[in-house]
Order: C-alpha cells, then sequence, then structure tokens
C-alpha cells in the first residue's frame, strides 16, 4: 500500500511540476494546486498507513482498542490543507489582477519588475 | 469532564506539572504582543489616522519583549517552554537560545524603525489595506520562527511571514508589483513547500518533530535512513529562502518593487530567517551532515558574494543594486556556516546582524534620496551633496559599513571570517570574501559620485529642465534611518559587547548538545510509551 | 594621555564646520592649535626615546576577539607623529588662507583633520587590526579630499580611484597582517618585532609578504599601482602637500620600515623592494619631466621618492636604511614646502602650467625663498637636510658588485632628474622675464606663506644642528627600522669619499638634465605618445570591464524570465536529489510489489487519469475539471486510509478550488492551450519525471526505515484522560499542537487581507483614470476562504 502511495506521489509531483514549468502562469496556477496534494500525500505516507480505522476513541475507553491510524500526520495535513488553500486564494487573485493589468497571463510578457529592454549602468564616474 | 476521576492517569509522565517561572513566558510574548497589536491594527484599519498609534505602540511593545527576552536568555541561558505545558516532544516547544533571542531583537528593533518610517512612507491606502496588521503579523512569524523548537512548526512560521510578505508586497498593486510579487510568490512558495516536504520526510524517519529531539536521534537514524538527502533538499530550500547562488532569482525579480520600507524590511529580515534555519539545521540538528556538505555551501558562498556584488555593478537602479548586495551579504554568512569553527559562525552571527541593520537603513537612505531626487536610476540622478550634505553624510557612513570598511560595524564580521578562511587554510574563501568587498566598495562608490556628487543639470542633458524643488524629508523617515546608523557606527566603534554575545552563540551551535539538555533535562526522561492498558 | 591624543583631530573635525561658519577662515588659527598641541605632546616624548625608552598604552578593545587598541611610540612612530602634526599644523593654516572664501571651507576643515587622526592613528597604532582601522581610514579621507571638487567628473574619477586602488591594497593588507596573526599568534606590532626569525622561516612567509606588499606599494605609488597618486593631485594644493607627499602616501613606507625587522633581511625582500622601488624611482622622474603643471611635476617627483625610499629599505645595508630615513624626513620638509609654493603661484597667478610663468621674484618673494630653499634641500645641497640624505644613501648604496652598482646607477639617475626638476619648480617661475598671467600676480596672506618658509628653515636648521638632530631623531628612528642600535654621524661638512664624489657628480648630472629641461620633455611626451597606454587608461578599462562583464554575468543568470527561473531551480533540484543520494548510497531496496484491493486500485487509477488529463486538457475548462477529479481521488484516498477528517476537508477545499477557478477563468480572455516546442516539451518532461522519481525513492527510503511512533502513542493515551478528546486528530490540532492552527488561522486571516488589498487598491495610473469616488468601492468580488 504504502509503496503504492509513494509512486503515486512521484507521479503527483512530475504532474505538477511539469504544468509549473510552462510559461502560462495559469497553468503554473494548477500546477500548485496539485503540488499542495503531492506534499499531503507525502506526509500521510510518511506517518505510514493503515487502512480504514479512523483515530478515534471509543465513548467509554480511554485507549484506543484497537490499532488505527496514525493521527499526527492527518493533524499535520489538515494544516497543510488549509494553509495551501489560503495561498491557492492569493495567487488566484493575484493571477487575476495581473492579468487586468497587465494584460497577459504569459510570464514572458509580464516582465515589468525586470523589463527587458533595460538601460545598462552608466559608465565614466 | 467528569471522566476526570475515572482515570488514574500520572499527569506528570506527560505534562510539565508545575507552572513555569513567570519570567519564561518571555519566550512567547514578542509574538503575542504582535499578534494581538495585529488584530487591534486590523480592527481599527478604516481609522486610518489613529491606526498608526496602536501600530507603534504594538512595535514598541514587541521590541520590549524582544528585550526582555534577549535579557533573560542572556542572564539565564536557553529559555524553554513547551505550550500547553506538554512534555517535550509532545507539545510544540519553543526554546529562545542567544541565537534566537539575539535575532528576534533586532528583529524588533527593524521593526519600530520600519513603523515608524512608514508613517510617512505608507499612504492612507496601504494603512487601509492592511500595511500595520501585514507588519505585525509579518515580524510575529519571523520572531517565532527565531523562537520555535519544532520543524513543523518553524513551517507554519515561514508560511504566516510569507503570506504577510505577499501582503505587503502586492500593497499598491502597480505593474511592477504585480510582476515582481508573481515571481516572489510562485518561487517562494516553491522553496517553502520544498521545506515542508523535508519535513515529511523527516517524520518519516525520525518520528517526532521536535528539533532537539532530533537532533539527539540523529546519531542513531544516521545508518538506517537517507538523511543525507534530507538534509541536502533542506539546504536547497533553505538557500532558497535566503536567496544564496544560484537560487536567489526572486529577489532582484521582487525586491525593488514594494514601497521602500517594505523593500527595507524585506532586505532585513526575509533572507536572515533562510540564514537562520540554514544554521539552525546545519549546527544544532545535523551537524555530521554539515561536515560532508561544508565544500559546497563554501562554493555556494563564494559564488554568492562575488556574483552578488558583480550583479549590484550591474545596476541602473538604484533600489535593485541594493538588493543584489543584499545576496552578496548573505555569502558572507554561508562562508561562516561553511566554515563551522567558533570564529567562522561568530562572524556569520555578527555579519548577519549587521546585514539586517545596515540593508534596512540603506533601503531607507534610497526612499529618501528617491524622495529628493524623484528618479532611482545612476543615470539620471546627482545633485545630493549640494542640497542635502547630512544625507550625504549619512550615505557615506552607511557605504562604507556595507562595504565592510571602518570604522563601521561591517568591518569586524569580515575580519573574523577572514580569520577563520585562513585558520583552516581556505584562502580562496578568504579571497572571495575580500573580492566581494572591494566589488561592493566599487558599486556604492559609483552611488554615491554619481547620485551625490554629480550635480543634476549635467546629468540630465536638458532631458527635464524642470528641476523639482527639493522635497523636505521628513523627521520620521530621517529618524529611523538615523537610528539604525548609529547602531551601526556603535557597533563598528567598540564591538566588544555584540562580539562577546555572537562568541557565545558561536559557542552554543558548536554544542548542539547544550540545546538538547535546554529541552530535555538530563535525568526527566518521561516513560510516557512504556504506559500499561487499564 | 596620548590615548585621548589619538581622539583630538576628530574632535576638532566635529567643531570644525561650526567654527568656521563663526569665524571664516581665521578659524585655521583656532582649528590648527589641534595639531600644534599634539606637536608639543610629541615633543614630549623625543628625550626619552632617544635614551632609548619606548612608551606604549592602550585599552581592550575586543577583548574576545583578542584585539587591543593599543598604540606604541619608538622612534620611527615618534618621527611619523612628529611629522604629522607639526605639518599637519601649518597645513591648516595653510587651507585657511588658500580656501579663504570657499563655500566649503569648514568641510575641507574637517575632512583634513579627520585624515590627521587617521594617520596619527596608523603610525601609533600597536594592534594589527588598530592599524588597518586607521589605514583604511586614511583612504577613505582621501578620497573625500580628492573629490573635493566634486562637480568636476575628473575629480570624481581621480577619488574613486584612489579609493579603489588603496582599498584593493587596504585589503590584501588586512589578509597579509591576519595571515602573521595566524603563522606567529601574535596581533600586535611589538611583539612581532621581538619574535625574532619567527614569521621569517614559516612557510607562509611569502604569502604574507606578497600581501603585506600589496598594501605598502598600493598605498605609497609603487609602480605600476603609481597612477592614482598623480590624479589625486585633482584635490585643493593642501590636500596634495599633506596627504600626496608629506604623510599619507609614506603610510606604505611606514609600514615596511616598521615590519623590516620582522620580515626584511630575506632574499624576496631584499630583492622586490630594490626592484620595484628602482623601478618607481626612474618611472616618476621620467614622468615627472614631463609635466607642465607644477603640481603634477611635484607630484610625478613624490612618486619618485617614494621609489627611492622604498627601494633603500630593501637594499639591506645599514647605510641604505639610514639614507632612507633621512630622505624621508627630508623629503617630508622639501616636498611638503614645494607643493605649498605651487599652490601660492597658483593662488597668485591663477595658473599652475610652468610654460606659462616666469618673473614672479618680485612680486612674491616670501613663496620664491622658500622654493629656492627647498630646491636647494631636494636638489641634495649643503647646507640642507637633504645633503645629509644623499650622502648617507650613496654610503650604504656604494659597493663593487653588480647588484650594487645597478641601484647606484638609478639612484644617480633619479636624483639627479629630481634635482632638476626641482629647481624647474623652483627657479622657472621666479626668474626671467614677467609673463602675462590670469591673474595679477601677488603675495599671499602670512597664512599663505607660513608654512613653506617655516618648512624650508627647518630644512636648513636640521642640517646645521645635524648632530642634535641625528641624537634626538635619526638614531632612534633608524635604530626602529634596523631593529638594533644606529648612530648617524653625517653632517653637513662634506668628508671627502666616494659618497661626495658621487653627489657631486649628481649635481652635475642634475644640472646638465635642467639645462636640457625642454628637450628632455619633449623627449618624453614622444615616446609617452607613442607608448599610448598606461595602467591610468588601464584603470578605466578595467573599472569599466568589471561593469561590462557584471552586466553581462548579471542578465544571463538574471534575465528577467520566471520560465527560466522554475526551470533553473528545478534542474537544480534534482541533482540536489540525486547527487547525495548517489554519494551517500540512500537508494531504496526494490519494494515489493503492492497488494492492494481492487477499489483501491480504481481510486489510484482515477487520480492517475485525473492528473494525466491536467496536462493533456486542450482547453482550460477541461483542465480544471480534471483538477477536480484528482482532488476528489486523493479525499477518497484518505477516506480509505482511515482519515474521514481529511478527506472532508479535501473534498471542501477542492470544490471551493474548482469553483473558483472555473469563475476566475471565464472572466478572462486567455488563450485555452499551453504550447511548447518538442524540445521544450522534452526538457520539462525529463525534469518533471526526474523530480517525481526523485520524491518516490527518497519516500521508498524513508518508508523502509522503521516507523518510531513515540508521538503517536503518546497522543493516543492521552487524548482522552488528561485533553478530554476522543477524536485524537482534532485533539492534536487544539491541544498537542494548537500554535500550528493558530499559526494556520493566521495564515488564512492575512490572505485574506491580502487579497482584499490586491482587489480593492488600484494603482495609481488606474486610479486617477478611473471617475473619482469608485476608488475606494471598486467591485468587490468575495473570494476570501
Amino acid at each position: 500500500m504504502e509503496t503504492a502511495m509513494a509512486i503515486l506521489t512521484g507521479l503527483f509531483f512530475a504532474v505538477s511540476i511539469y504544468l509549473m514549468l510552462s510559461r502560462h502562469i495559469i497553468r503554473i496556477l494548477l500546477g500548485v494546486a496539485i503540488l499542495s496534494n503531492a506534499v499531503n500525500l507525502t506526509i500521510f505516507t510518511n506517518g505510514r498507513i493503515t487502512r480504514e480505522v479512523p483515530p478515534i476513541i471509543p465513548e467509554g475507553k480511554a485507549f484506543p482498542v484497537e490499532a488505527v491510524a496514525n493521527p499526527l500526520p492527518q493533524a499535520l495535513v489538515l494544516t497543510a490543507i488549509v494553509i495551501a488553500f489560503a495561498f491557492f486564494a492569493f495567487l488566484l487573485v493575484l493571477v487575476f489582477r495581473s492579468y487586468q493589468e497587465l494584460g497577459t497571463d504569459d510570464t514572458d510578457e509580464m516582465r515589468e519588475a525586470e523589463p527587458p529592454n533595460e538601460p545598462a549602468p552608466p559608465l565614466g564616474y | 469532564m467528569a471522566l476526570d476521576a475515572s482515570y488514574d492517569v500520572d499527569i506528570s509522565q506527560a505534562m510539565v506539572v508545575e507552572l513555569p517561572p513567570l519570567a519564561d513566558w518571555l519566550v512567547v510574548a514578542p509574538l503575542v504582543v504582535g499578534f494581538v497589536f495585529g488584530a487591534l491594527c486590523l480592527m481599527t484599519r478604516k481609522d486610518t489616522g489613529r491606526q498608526p498609534f496602536v501600530a507603534i505602540t504594538g512595535l514598541l511593545a514587541m521590541l520590549a519583549a524582544d528585550i526582555g527576552l534577549f535579557w533573560h536568555v542572556y542572564t539565564n541561558g536557553t529559555v524553554v517552554m513547551t505550550m500547553g505545558r506538554w512534555l517535550p516532544p509532545f507539545g510544540i516547544t519553543f526554546a529562545a537560545d542567544m541565537l534566537g533571542a539575539l535575532l528576534a531583537l533586532v528583529t524588533g528593533i527593524l521593526g519600530f524603525a520600519g513603523g515608524v518610517y512608514a508613517l510617512q512612507d505608507i499612504s492612507r491606502t496601504g494603512r487601509r489595506y492592511g500595511f500595520y496588521p501585514f507588519l505585525l503579523l509579518m515580524l510575529s512569524g519571523v520572531t517565532a520562527a527565531f523562537l520555535t523548537g519544532d520543524i513543523f512548526n518553524l513551517y507554519v512560521w515561514f508560511e504566516v511571514l510569507l503570506i504577510a510578505s505577499f501582503g505587503l508586497l502586492v500593497l499598491g498593486s502597480e505593474r511592477e508589483q504585480l510582476d515582481g510579487a508573481t515571481k516572489y510568490a510562485f518561487l517562494n512558495l516553491i522553496a517553502t513547500t520544498l521545506f515542508l516536504l523535508a519535513v515529511a520526510y523527516i517524520y518519516g524517519v525520525f518520528g517526532t518533530l521536535n528539533m532537539a529531539d532530533i537532533s539527539r536521534k540523529a546519531a542513531s537514524v544516521r545508518d538506517s535512513g537517507p538523511l543525507f538527502t534530507i538534509t541536502a533538499m533542506l539546504l536547497f530550500a533553505f538557500a532558497m529562502k535566503a536567496a544564496a547562488f544560484p537560487l536567489n532569482f526572486w529577489l532582484p525579480a521582487s525586491y525593488h518593487t514594494p514601497r521602500i520600507v517594505v523593500s527595507g524590511l524585506f532586505a532585513g529580515l526575509l533572507t536572515k530567517v533562510g540564514v537562520y534555519a540554514l544554521l539552525r539545521i546545519f549546527l544544532t540538528l545535523f551537524g555530521a551532515e554539515r561536515d560532508i556538505l561544508a565544500g559546497t555551501i563554501a562554493v555556494i558562498a563564494a559564488l554568492t558574494m562575488v556574483l552578488g556584488a558583480m550583479g549590484a555593478l550591474a545596476q541602473n537602479d538604484i533600489r535593485r543594486l541594493l538588493g543584489y548586495l543584499v545576496i552578496s551579504g548573505i555569502g558572507s554568512m554561508l562562508a561562516g556556516l561553511a566554515l563551522g569553527s567558533a570564529t567562522g559562525l561568530s562572524g556569520a552571527v555578527l555579519y548577519a546582524v549587521h546585514s539586517m541593520i545596515v540593508m534596512t537603513a540603506l533601503y531607507f537612505l534610497v526612499g529618501i534620496m528617491v524622495e529628493r531626487m524623484k528618479v532611482f536610476t545612476l543615470r539620471e540622478a546627482g545633485g545630493l551633496y549640494s542640497s542635502a550634505p547630512w544625507l550625504a553624510a549619512l550615505a557615506l557612513m552607511l557605504f562604507l559599513s556595507v562595504s565592510g570598511l571602518p570604522p563601521f560595524s561591517g568591518l569586524w564580521p569580515k575580519a573574523l571570517l577572514v580569520k577563520a578562511s585562513l585558520d583552516v587554510g581556505a584562502w580562496w574563501l578568504a579571497f572571495a570574501i575580500l573580492l566581494s568587498g572591494l566589488l561592493t566598495t566599487i558599486a556604492v562608490a559609483r552611488v554615491f559620485a554619481f547620485s551625490f556628487w554629480r550635480e543634476r543639470d549635467t546629468a540630465q542633458k536638458g532631458a527635464g529642465e524642470v528641476q523639482p524643488a527639493p522635497a523636505a524629508t521628513s523627521g520620521a523617515m530621517a529618524g529611523s534611518l538615523t537610528a539604525l546608523l548609529l547602531l551601526t557606527v556603535a557597533v563598528g566603534v567598540y564591538p566588544e559587547p555584540v562580539v562577546r554575545v555572537t562568541d557565545r552563540i558561536a559557542a552554543e551551535l558548536k554544542a548542539p548538545s547544550r540545546y538538547v539538555e535546554a529541552v530535555f533535562p538530563p535525568g526527566s526522561e518521561p516513560l510516557t510509551t512504556e504506559q500499561t492498558e487499564p | 594621555m596620548t590615548f585621548y591624543a589619538l581622539f583630538v583631530p576628530f574632535v576638532a573635525a566635529i567643531f570644525a564646520p561650526a567654527l568656521t561658519r563663526l569665524f571664516k577662515h581665521n578659524a585655521a588659527w583656532i582649528l590648527a592649535l589641534a595639531p600644534a598641541g599634539l606637536f608639543l605632546h610629541f615633543l614630549g616624548f623625543v628625550e626619552g626615546v632617544a635614551a632609548g625608552e619606548r612608551f606604549t598604552g592602550g585599552v581592550r578593545w575586543l577583548p574576545s576577539f583578542n584585539v587591543n587598541f593599543s598604540w606604541f611610540v619608538d622612534g620611527l612612530s615618534l618621527t611619523f607623529a612628529l611629522l604629522i602634526s607639526g605639518i599637519g599644523t601649518l597645513i591648516v593654516l595653510y587651507s585657511g588662507g588658500y580656501l579663504k572664501g570657499h563655500r566649503h571651507q569648514g568641510r575641507f576643515f574637517s575632512f583634513i583633520l579627520m585624515f590627521m587622526g587617521a594617520m596619527q592613528g596608523l603610525v601609533l597604532s600597536d594592534s594589527f587590526l588598530m592599524l588597518f582601522v586607521f589605514w583604511e581610514l586614511t583612504s577613505i579621507t582621501s578620497f573625500l579630499l580628492i573629490g573635493f571638487n566634486h562637480a568636476e567628473e575628473r575629480s570624481r574619477r581621480s577619488a574613486i580611484q584612489a579609493l579603489v586602488v588603496t582599498g584593493l591594497g587596504g585589503l590584501s593588507l588586512l589578509a597579509g597582517l591576519l595571515m602573521i596573526w595566524n603563522i606567529t599568534g601574535l596581533s600586535e606590532l611589538s611583539l612581532l618585532l621581538a619574535s625574532g626569525d619567527l614569521l621569517r622561516d614559516s612557510p607562509f612567509y611569502l604569502a604574507a609578504f606578497v600581501l603585506v606588499l600589496g598594501g605598502c606599494f598600493t598605498k605609497s605609488a609603487q609602480f605600476p599601482l603609481h597612477f592614482w597618486l598623480p590624479n589625486a593631485m585633482e584635490a585643493p594644493t593642501p590636500v596634495s602637500a599633506y596627504l600626496h607627499s608629506a604623510t599619507m602616501v609614506k603610510a606604505g613606507v611606514y609600514l615596511l620600515m616598521r615590519l623590516n625587522p620582522a620580515m626584511g633581511d630575506t632574499v624576496p625582500w631584499e630583492t622586490v623592494l630594490p626592484v620595484f622601488g628602482g623601478a618607481t624611482l626612474i618611472a616618476g622622474t621620467l614622468l615627472a619631466v614631463r609635466q607642465t603643471d607644477l603640481k603634477l611635476m611635484l607630484a610625478y617627483t613624490t612618486m619618485a621618492s617614494l621609489g627611492l625610499l622604498v627601494m633603500l629599505t630593501g637594499f639591506g645595508t645599514e647605510k641604505a636604511i639610514e639614507g632612507a630615513i633621512l630622505y624621508l624626513v627630508a623629503h617630508s620638509m622639501f616636498k611638503g614646502c614645494l607643493f605649498m609654493v605651487a599652490g601660492n603661484v597658483d593662488h597668485g597667478t591663477g595658473t599652475r602650467d610652468i610654460t606659462r610663468l616666469g618673473g614672479l621674484m618680485t612680486a612674491m618673494p616670501l613663496t620664491f625663498g622658500a622654493a629656492i630653499l627647498a630646491a636647494l634641500s631636494m636638489g641634495g645641497l649643503p647646507p640642507f637636510f637633504g645633503f645629509l640624505a644623499k650622502e648617507e644613501m650613496y654610503y650604504g648604496l656604494a659597493s663593487l658588485d653588480p647588484w650594487s652598482l645597478t641601484f647606484l646607477a638609478v639612484a644617480m639617475v633619479g636624483n639627479g632628474l629630481m634635482f632638476a626638476v626641482g629647481f624647474a619648480v623652483a627657479i622657472k617661475p621666479f626668474f626671467g622675464p614677467k609673463v602675462e598671467t590670469p591673474e595679477h600676480p601677488h603675495e599671499g596672506p602670512v597664512l599663505l606663506w607660513a608654512g613653506p618658509v617655516v618648512l624650508a628653515v627647518a630644512g636648513l636648521f636640521s642640517a646645521l644642528f645635524s648632530s642634535e638632530f641625528h641624537r634626538l631623531i635619526s638614531n632612534p628612528m633608524a635604530g626602529a627600522v634596523a631593529g638594533h642600535d644606529a648612530d648617524i654621524t653625517i653632517s653637513v661638512v662634506p668628508h671627502l669619499g666616494t659618497a661626495l664624489y658621487l653627489s657631486l657628480a649628481t649635481v652635475a648630472l642634475g644640472i646638465a638634465f635642467y639645462l636640457g629641461f625642454d628637450r628632455l620633455r619633449s623627449g618624453m611626451a614622444g615616446l609617452l605618445t607613442a607608448i599610448g597606454w598606461g595602467p591610468d587608461r588601464g584603470f578605466d578599462q578595467v573599472i569599466d570591464g568589471i561593469v561590462r562583464l557584471s552586466t553581462v554575468v548579471t542578465r544571463w543568470v538574471q534575465n528577467g524570465r520566471m520560465e527560466y527561473y522554475v526551470t533553473a531551480t528545478f534542474i537544480l533540484l534534482v541533482l540536489a536529489i540525486f547527487i547525495p543520494m548517489g554519494l551517500a548510497d540512500e537508494w531504496p531496496e526494490l519494494p515489493e510489489f503492492p497488494t492492494l484491493f481492487f477499489y483501491e486500485w480504481a481510486v489510484i487509477l482515477i487520480a492517475a487519469l485525473g492528473l494525466l488529463a491536467v496536462v493533456w486538457a486542450k482547453d482550460r475548462l477541461t483542465a480544471i475539471v480534471s483538477l477536480g477529479i484528482q482532488g476528489f481521488a486523493v479525499a477518497v484516498l484518505f477516506m480509505l486510509m482511515g482519515a474521514p477528517d481529511l478527506s472532508f476537508t479535501q473534498f471542501m477545499v477542492e470544490t471551493l478550488s474548482v469553483v473558483i477557478l472555473a469563475l476566475a477563468m471565464t472572466r478572462l480572455r486567455l488563450s485555452p492551450q499551453d504550447p511548447r516546442s518538442w524540445a521544450q516539451f522534452f526538457l520539462d518532461g525529463a525534469i518533471a519525471l526526474a523530480s517525481g522519481a526523485g520524491f518516490t525513492l527518497l519516500l521508498l527510503a524513508v518508508l523502509a526505515t522503521e516507523f518510531n511512533a513515540e508521538l503517536t502513542e503518546f497522543f493516543n493515551t492521552y487524548s482522552v484522560q488528561i485533553a478530554h478528546g476522543r477524536n485524537i486528530v482534532n485533539v492534536i490540532l487544539v491541544d498537542f499542537r494548537g500554535i500550528d492552527t493558530f499559526g494556520e488561522i493566521a495564515v488564512v486571516m492575512v490572505s485574506g487581507l491580502a487579497i482584499l488589498a490586491l482587489i480593492r487598491v488600484l494603482p495609481k495610473r488606474r486610479a486617477a483614470n478611473a471617475a473619482a469616488p469608485t476608488k475606494e468601492v471598486a467591485e468587490p468580488i468575495q473570494e476570501a476562504g
């Protein structure tokens, strides 16, 4: 199971990185969304995997009665998901506003901060 | 709640029983203050007249908390506190050693200076849309990153400071800001995500997230787990955060785009969090891996220093020039990390403190220069020596300081680092440090010659015959700049107090067991996992 | 007392602008009290030092690094201190007259006093780092003074040139001093001098030697690093007289003399110093002949004199060293005087061009008198101090081996040429017919002629009372340089002997040069034009080259294209994973083929298909929907593996993402495809697959380790018992790791605020265009998560 998950995360990473290598910022954004899933799966798998038993202690017991899934990675992933979503939302609006202001989603055409025709530094003194 | 009685549980096995001494609460005081005042500023954001006072009060309180914490750590040693009173490593531990406390203190100073500077530099719209909340939360994030003792928690603080920095970066929504922010945001997101990924692997190998716990377990795990690859990945992630060559793309792409006070604070704080993380990871946690990676780090350091200084020489825009000086300075700090000796580490930390103050001050200076000249390119600049001699004096001092020339703070870390390099025969690293100093000198001397010495009209050649009336510089901007300048002069003239602190930090970093023992006092090992089923 | 004396000039510098505002140029009288007081202070040491005492003191400065702020006074440093404060007094007075009425006279006083403090600190420093600090301070103040006429590009160029060249030397010196520190474990000059052969015997001697030399040669303008010195003449004349002739440029010579007992007497020392010194001497004198500007003629002879001093210092015989120290003192006096003379001529007539000057004798009698006395000393004629120096150096050089004969010849030619130049400066402007000058020639006020007259007379009296002067000054100084007691007996009474004949020959040579001066000048001018290139031009080429190279490199590395940034980042990431994994052999074992239930396979397959669909989607909407598919598949996977909370959150987040994305995308008119060339496709694909494979391999390697479930067991144990929660994940979130959640909430909040700022704040340009009231109430788009 863990092996399958490890390979699946590899696929997630590959797809996400492929998308992020695009010139089109909207693809990069999709890549970021997938990247967060990839990372979350990795965190989850690192905590080792058990099937189907959620880490909930039954009523009247002080401990889980059977082997349960590792709760810590779940907590970490929950934190990470929410953070990643907050970033995703910000980036989306950033992309949206960039498109509004700059009129393109091609990063090669967006070069305002580092313009291609920037003057060279002056020589002399 | 009524269940309490039914469980016969020995609390002392899970929790710290006695309350920690009151002074220990100082370890969380800066960020509590930061968050509280951040929230207050958010609530008062529409009252742009009064909000700055709330913010300045908050920044002052934060600085006071940082001073208190620093003093407490200085006198009593590392302060450790685990949240929720859980025993480490089960809760999230905050551990303020000298390194964290010192950097937090400098953060507090820069935050306050920036808050004052921003009184003039940030418009009402900027305040209304969250400048001060962003600032306070970024400072809280930075401070918490310096103080936390939990590696996943460190990631969370990285994200807090990163998202707050996004907010500061885009404030204004100018075209170049949006482009700069896009590059900054995506590349930094990649870096923090890689950090998170490395944390995941660390958890998989160690089963723990507490840094002290990782440190003490590293030796036993080293043979079975892929520690070297994981640490290389951490090096990658933090080198990117620290803007080390060749992962520094995001910094020159973005640091010149926001308001100058924002650039200044970024320059002072953000990359240094990356440097801090590198020091923490590679000295406190994975010393053995540092020994293997030292050569690589040294090469990265040399390239960063020299190419950073060359980048500064290649700029027409003064603000971008400063961005490259930030990068060049990062190289010097990494050189200290690569050397790893007490002198080298002391030099690296001293350089970090110096660079935080001086780089922020330089941006503040350029803010005033641009305000008076209305241009920020070397080709068009000029005339400041005549119109603002006092500014020229301040500028010259900062330029000398950043070049590592006496009698300012830049000299000492440079001397320590060169000495440390020669100690181990790394003459080429010493050469790189000195060469970057020379190139930096040339770069800033050109800025001085062009924008101060040169008269304005000869520079413009009739392009714009309207000589803008030199605007009076506001007291808030000049004041915070002068305050930072005085610090670099003080450190330059009498470095002993700071060097004593950085020497102690170097000694602490060289002996990670002291950090571990502060978190896990010897002889108080909890036996939690031995619990029997009821 | 001496400790405070070190700071006196700096304090004076702080008050200089205010005093100048109050008293105008007469502030010079008050400010000159500072150096005058210092001169008297140091005079107090003379008797003691002559009796063989050394005075030391200081405070701990950086004890953590074993650095003291410590000074020491012996014959060498005392002579320098006296020269600095003595000539400094005259220069401050002279500046009062020279820059009378200048808008920035106060600033000028300030700079020159700061320089004085730096120079004085330099020669009195005992600890290496203190020496370096003052050394660099002299470079910095020199930078400010050369750039004093800042509106001129030539001044700026000269200032930067001086800063860069001497700064380069300073860094070399720093490295050299730190190296000596490493070799010997000593960080104080006084200790080093007493350490015998410790440094000489080290295998790193040569490295330290070269590095220290780098500092000394740049500062003392040795060929071919001399070019900054003549350019430094852009500074006002008092600066030229003081910094660039009498004091600062001697710092390099000072340090060589200072280190002679510890570093001298070796083959490299006695080869490199004479060779470079000799070359500098000849080059300097030849270049001096070429000039027509009085100041430049003097500047090049200064360079030549520095060469002579270095040559003598390194030559190795005792008499040569004595000659060097006598010449050093003589040079400070006559050259300082001649520069001020040149300044007076400039001031009085409005020009410094020697071909446009003549017949000033009657108009400027005092200046003329000083000039003649100084030239006599410079020419080495009795009864002036320069004569003593020349005699002594010929004693030191005269020997019959070819090596000595070579340098003897070099010294004679050099001295002869300097003789000619000295008299050209002192005679040509004053004799002959009167020439029309831009201003009516006149003698300046007392402030202007006092300095040159005093120095000229000093050159006479020090020679007349030579035995006393030797006892008090020369012998202790020579002793400090040689490392053992010295006894100089030379006096103005000529002794028949080799040295005298050589002196006479030099004078004859000098007269010959003088008579053929114009021919010599045109010859040199022709030669230099023929060569066409010099290190001065080279400097521009180097600086421009560095700037151009930096621009090319920087634009290549930082080319502004985000695609390139991301690609480079991920290529490096692939390397950062695979290289360490390979080096440390951390590859995972080949895992067994996973055994999964069919529905698990199905979900994994759906996730994979969703992913591939995102990549292959022909239009954006398909891509977004496919994004949803993989997201939901992940949610199901979480569900299957005992993480219902995660699963719900994932569902929510994915739904929101897809909806927001779809909403936003419909508002943008974007090109629907993601075109990549085949090469691009393969490159991106390879990087992506390699990264993915790297993460998978790393994960497999991690999974092969034994898991430490300590934390999990703790949480399972105490979740209910202490924290009173049955859902362990929730307990971790709100209790065990509550701070994480706190940070997470902060992130969400800040992100919402940042989004608000992005949407609401319009750039100035747009805001100005838009109708006024809409600025703050632009259409709100509710998207905060």
